[in-house]
C-alpha cells in the first residue's frame, strides 16, 4: 500500500496517480507539510497532476542497489546532506545549551525506542530479527553491568556533567514536537508490520553513522574534534562517542534485514514508514534544539 | 499571476518568501494581498515583517531580500525608503521564529 508521506493516509488506488491527487487536492494544496514536503523532495516549481504523478514515481524509484541505499540516500539528502538539518549545523561546535536540549528530549525518544524494537521482535518469527533487537534494547536502556552502561545512562551522565539533576531529565515532559514524533513512531510500532517497524526506527541511527560521507554526506553528526577537547566533558565524550562508534555497524546490519526481507508486496509499505519516521525525526531534533533555547534563555 | 503587493521581494516567481509556485495561498501584509505558497511561509513572513518593524521603529517596508533557506536560516535586507536593515533569522517546520538577529 502507498500512503501519503505526510499524513501516513491511505491513497485511494496505491498509486503514483492517487498521491498526486492527494496532494492537489483543495484541502490540501495549502497546507504547510504537504507543500513543504514537495519543496524538499520534488520540485519547488508547481506540476500538474501527470507531472507530479512522474515525479513521485521518480523519488520513489528503488535501483539495483535496494531498498538499503535508496533509505540512505534520502537520509543522507534530508539530515546530511548540502542543506543539512539545524540541529545537525548545531552539532559542529561545543554548544551546552544544545546538548542539555539533547540530552532531555532524547530521554523520552529512548523510552519509545526500546518500545518500538519490542514491537518489532512481537510481530515476527526471525531469530536475526529477535537477536538484533534484544541486543539493541539492552544496549540501549540496560546495558552490560557497571563497566558498560545503557546508552540513556551515558546520556544522563552527560546531562549531569553539563549541570542538569538526574530527577530533571527523568520527571521532564517532551516537548510538542517530541510528543507528535513519539505518537507517529507508536502509531507505526502497534500498527505496523515488523519490517515496516525496522525501516522506520532502525533507519534513524544513520543520523549517526560516520561512514555516510562514502555515499554523500556532508556534515559529520557532530564535529569529531570535541571528542579531543580539553573543554568537553569526559562524560560529554562518553556519550557521543558510544553513539559515534556503535551505529556504524548497527543501522547497515537492520537495512541489510530489511533487504533482505523486502518484495515487490511490502516495498511500499516499507517505504512509507521509513518516510512518515524520518519526517518525524526531523521535527524531533528540533525540539532538541527548541529545548536548548529554553536552557539558553535562563543564562 | 502574483498580484501585485507593497512589499516586494526579490522572489518575484512565486511564494514572497521562498519562492515556490505550488499553493494558492493569500494573506494581507500591511494592507495588501501577498501570495505564498502554504500557510506556514505566510506565518513566517508576517512574523518577520513584524520583528523587523519592531526592531528598526519603521511604519511601512517597501522590499526585502531573502538569501537562504529552512536549513541554513535566511541573511536578508529590508528597505524602507533609503533606510537599510540587515538581519538572520532561522525558523522551526512549522513557522514559530526559532533565531532573529540584527546584522547592522
Amino acid at each position: 500500500m502507498l500512503y501519503c508521506p505526510v499524513c501516513y493516509e491511505e491513497t485511494a488506488k496505491s498509486d503514483f496517480e492517487s498521491l498526486a491527487t492527494h496532494f492537489l487536492s483543495d484541502s490540501l494544496k495549502n497546507d504547510g507539510k504537504h507543500v513543504s514536503w514537495l519543496n524538499r523532495n520534488i520540485s519547488k516549481l508547481k506540476l500538474n497532476n501527470d507531472e507530479l504523478s512522474k515525479q513521485l514515481m521518480n523519488f520513489y524509484h528503488v535501483g539495483n542497489d535496494g531498498i538499503k541505499m535508496w533509505i540512505i540516500r534520502d537520509f543522507i539528502q534530508l539530515f546530511r546532506g548540502v542543506n543539512p538539518h539545524p540541529f545537525i549545523l548545531g552539532m559542529q561546535e561545543y554548544d551546552v545549551p544544545l546538548l542539555k536540549g539533547y540530552v532531555v528530549e532524547h530521554h523520552h525518544f529512548l523510552k519509545q525506542w526500546i518500545r518500538s524494537c519490542s514491537y518489532a521482535m512481537a510481530k515476527t518469527d526471525l531469530t536475526e530479527v529477535h537477536d538484533y533487537e534484544i541486543e539493541n534494547i539492552v544496549t540501549e536502556m540496560h546495558g552490560y553491568g557497571s563497566n558498560a552502561p545503557s546508552h540513556h545512562e551515558l546520556l544522563i551522565r552527560m546531562g549531569e556533567s553539563l549541570g542538569l539533576e538526574r530527577k530533571e531529565i527523568l520527571d521532564s515532559k517532551p516537548l510538542k514536537g517530541t510528543q507528535e514524533a513519539i505518537k507517529i513512531w507508536q502509531k507505526i510500532a502497534s500498527e505496523k508490520s515488523t519490517m515496516e517497524i525496522m525501516s522506520a526506527m532502525h533507519s534513524l541511527e544513520l543520523i549517526a553513522n560516520r561512514d555516510l560521507q562514502r555515499y554523500g554526506a556532508k556534515y559529520p553528526y557532530f564535529n569529531p574534534e570535541m571528542l579531543k577537547s580539553p573543554a568537553v566533558s569526559d562524560e560529554v565524550k562518553n556519550f557521543l562517542r558510544e553513539g559515534y562508534e556503535a551505529d556504524v555497524s548497527h543501522s547497515y546490519q537492520a537495512l541489510s534485514i530489511i533487504q533482505e526481507h523486502c518484495n515487490p508486496d511490502n516495498i511500499l509499505d516499507i517505504q512509507s514508514a521509513y518516510l512518515v519516521s524520518s519526517r518525524a525525526f526531523f521535527t524531533f531534533l528540533e525540539s532538541r534544539i527548541e529545548r536548548g533555547e529554553m536552557y539558553k534563555n535562563q543564562q | 499571476m502574483k498580484e501585485v503587493r507593497c512589499i516586494k521581494t526579490n522572489n518575484e516567481k512565486g511564494c514572497g518568501l521562498c519562492d515556490a509556485t505550488w499553493g494558492e495561498y493569500y494573506r494581507e501584509i500591511d494592507g495588501d494581498r501577498m501570495f505564498f505558497c502554504c500557510n506556514i511561509c505566510a506565518d513566517i513572513f508576517e512574523n518577520m515583517v513584524k520583528e523587523v518593524k519592531e526592531r528598526t521603529g519603521w511604519d511601512s517596508i517597501d522590499y526585502i531580500e531573502l538569501i537562504g533557506n529552512y536549513s541554513k536560516g535566511r541573511e536578508c535586507t529590508a528597505k524602507s525608503g533609503d533606510r537599510t536593515y540587515k538581519y538572520y533569522f532561522r525558523t522551526y517546520s512549522d513557522g514559530r521564529m526559532m533565531s532573529f538577529e540584527g546584522r547592522n
